[in-house]
């Protein structure tokens, strides 16, 4: 048993958190809202090599697991960080065999976004508002193709939600139902990654607010009723973490136990980051529901997120179901 | 990143399976369905499959070799454990000795206490039971009230204590007391190891909620206690309960083991019972069922990162507490999956049949959140010792604990 990151892996996330502490803040969220610029931006990604750290290496890829992917993910959900990762680990899955689009998606130089629901009217995908180039699932077939993007008034500008009409429709893998499914579920998991970063971050933001902030003659943070609260939103990322590893894990070493332990971590995840970012508010008192300050940001990423790739009841339906059907073993 | 035995500890599993397998003849087992084995019915066969375990290398796993254990880590710990249960094998009799009384005899007992009590604790010729609690002294264990007064070569200890597991069947006990009323709470105590047979020592079963009698209550009228049997210097106490304290705390939910039921258990459960109901009430108990079983894997996957921080070298530190508390949540979850799995039966004690299983279950979580660390108390450890949250203000540490009251 060794249930821990190893030594590689801890220097990818020391690099990520390096990366995106550099190159994004939350803040850029919320010019985001105002129709500013939101970072690090796709190119930067793909500058470093994050949109092709699943992509095989024969693409231009760094073929490394979806764990690495997580751990990456991880360091990007902490500052709010856009374009999603969770594009690229979809996309990566769906491409395995189209050497030539995947070098797009590694390279960056295609802005690729995995459609949710029918093609010929998507339901609200992950960064579909700037893609330029779109995959789907049309009667059982992958399809890629260009189309007319209609993005809603955003709660959470970093997702670049829209729906989607496909204008031309190529297929590239006929009867790919399980091949969508599979990556349907590792995209859970490096959703459920990013708000594993959102969350930690929340909750450390919380933590520092309440050790330094004084009422009624004392820091807050020696109040039970808050300390216990923050301590909830801590115990659920330290929790969720554990999660998303075996999940990650499950998705580069242990195919059968993916489906199950995808939809724990999302599952796990919408409330886990919800709470986190709920508590992050209300520590905060009166600055902590202004629009100058960030909590609302994190705030707006758990309340979009949760529902993104299936609810919780969704993916709670499905841990129940696996599970009767045997996927725990026994 | 992998969930497997290395070469090693797949070695010592095939051991310890083939040790369970040659003596297994000797040794209790589990009827299918049983989970537990009552010591009140039943302690001479548990000292026995305690005795033959101990014998053949499986008690004391992570006790230094000196004194009889065999110097193994929590790995290996962890495997005996998970073989014990998979061969329905029940737990030791001697569980708060091995845990919680013989780490504390080793820490802070004279070397002629070692010799006469660790061997036989380990072969449960001796149980063992932990005196701590007390009406009055709950979570705040520090404000205890049994007294132990010096006289001559003998302390003479008078004062109850309560929720103590096995006194009734148990031969010692480590037991705190208050030595010197005139110094703050914590710097008057003193440890003791008491023997259970003594003149004066009452036990008594104490009935909790569910109806079960898994505690005690223990009474002391004038028990006369040889000094010799002090563990540590009188005013130290506190300092070798903290020993106990986390031990006991890496005892329960430390390491990835469930808490209560196992989560396969509800699984079990939801594939017999979910058929059963109509359509709608099926819809919602599949949501009680994922979220108790996205729990409980929860809990258990973070106990696997804690256990391999363990056999990394690392040290058990306060984030134990937050096992115990992710342990028990999940527990209660799954607690109340199975019972609203029952359907028109959740509101009986029993079913038809007279299965009370989830019902017992029910009515025993709420213990839990309360023994070993209530949760807000571990919430505060939490707070305080690994978020770095400032404590509350307290006046009780500096005041002499008698304080006018005597």
């Amino acid at each position: 048993m060794n249930f821990d990151l190893d030594t590689d892996q801890r220097d990818i996330a020391a690099g990520a958190r390096e990366f995106f502490r550099g190159n994004a803040a939350p803040a850029a969220a919320r010019a985001g809202l105002e129709g500013g610029r939101l970072e690090p931006g796709r190119k930067a990604l793909a500058d470093i090599g994050f949109l092709g750290i699943t992509v095989p290496e024969a693409a231009g890829g760094a073929g490394r697991s979806v764990l690495d992917l997580a751990v990456v993910a991880e360091q990007g959900g902490a500052v709010l960080a856009a374009p999603s990762l969770v594009t690229a680990a979809r996309a990566a899955v769906l491409l395995a065999d189209q050497p030539e689009l995947a070098a797009q998606l590694a390279d960056g130089s295609t802005a690729f976004a995995v459609l949710d629901g029918p093609v010929r009217g998507s339901a609200p995908s992950v960064d579909a508002a700037d893609a330029t180039l779109f995959l789907g699932l049309d009667g059982g077939d992958l399809v890629v193709g260009e189309g007319e993007v209609v993005p809603g008034r955003p709660l959470d500008a970093t997702r670049g939600l829209a729906s989607v009409r496909l204008t031309s429709r190529r297929v590239l893998t006929a009867d790919a139902g399980e091949l969508w499914t599979r990556a349907r579920q590792v995209a859970a998991v490096v959703l459920a990654a990013e708000d594993l970063g959102g969350a930690d971050r929340a909750v450390e933001l919380g933590i520092a607010y309440a050790q330094e902030r004084e009422a009624f003659g004392r820091r807050i943070g020696s109040y039970q009723a808050v300390k216990h609260m923050l301590v909830d939103a801590w115990a659920g990322v330290d929790q969720l973490r554990s999660l998303v590893w075996w999940a990650a894990w499950a998705a580069d070493c242990a195919p059968a136990e993916l489906p199950l332990a995808s939809s724990a971590a999302k599952a796990y995840a919408a409330s886990t980051f919800e709470r986190a970012a709920g508590t992050l508010v209300q520590v905060h008192g009166g600055i902590g529901f202004t629009w100058e300050h960030d909590a609302h940001l994190f705030w707006r990423r758990a309340k979009v997120d949760r529902l993104l790739l299936g609810d919780e009841a969704e993916h709670l339906d499905a841990v129940a179901r696996l599970a009767v059907a045997g996927a725990l073993g026994g | 990143m992998d969930f497997d035995d290395s070469p090693d500890e797949a070695g010592y599993r095939a051991r310890v399976r083939a040790l369970l397998e040659e003596h297994a003849g000797e040794l209790l087992h589990l009827a299918p369905g049983q989970e537990g084995v009552d010591a009140r019915r039943h302690e001479p066969e548990m000292r026995r499959t305690q005795q033959v375990l101990a014998d053949a290398g499986l008690v004391g796993v992570t006790w230094p070799r000196e004194y009889g254990g065999q110097g193994g880590t929590l790995v290996q710990q962890a495997i005996v454990v998970q073989e014990l249960a998979r061969a329905r094998v029940p737990g030791l009799i001697n569980h708060i000795g091995i845990g919680m009384c013989g780490p504390t005899v080793i820490a802070h007992g004279s070397q002629d206490q070692r010799d006469r009590y660790l061997a036989r604790l380990l072969r449960a010729d001796d149980v063992w039971c932990q005196l701590f609690s007390e009406p009055a002294s709950g979570s705040d264990l520090a404000a205890l009230r049994t007294t132990a007064v010096r006289d001559g070569e003998d302390w003479v200890v008078n004062g109850q204590k309560v929720w103590t597991t096995l006194a009734h069947v148990a031969d010692f006990g480590i037991l705190l007391t208050r030595t010197d009323p005139d110094r703050p709470k914590h710097a008057g105590l003193t440890m003791f190891v008491v023997d259970m047979h003594a003149p004066g020592v009452t036990v008594r079963p104490l009935r909790q909620m569910g109806g079960q009698s898994d505690f005690n209550e223990v009474f002391f009228d004038d028990v006369r206690i040889p000094d010799g049997e002090r563990l540590g210097e009188p005013g130290e106490g506190w300092r070798v309960a903290l020993t106990t304290l986390m031990n006991e705390r890496v005892a329960i939910g430390g390491a990835g083991g469930d808490i209560g039921l196992p989560v396969e258990s509800l699984v079990q459960h939801a594939r017999d019972r979910l058929p059963a109901l109509d359509g709608d009430r099926q819809v919602l108990a599949r949501q009680a069922v994922g979220r108790a079983v996205v729990a409980a894997l929860a809990a258990r996957y973070t106990g696997y990162r804690r256990l391999t921080v363990l056999s990394q070298g690392g040290i058990p530190g306060p984030e134990a507490s937050a096992g115990k508390l992710a342990g028990t949540e999940a527990a209660r979850l799954v607690a109340d999956a199975g019972v609203r799995l029952l359907g028109d039966d959740a509101v009986y004690a029993a079913t038809s049949d007279g299965d009370d299983r989830w019902q017992r279950t029910q009515s025993w979580v709420p213990g839990i959140a309360i023994a070993g660390g209530t949760d807000q108390v571990l919430r505060n450890i939490l707070g305080e010792r690994v978020l770095g949250l400032p404590p509350e203000p307290r006046s009780d540490k500096t005041e002499p604990f008698s304080g006018g009251r005597r």
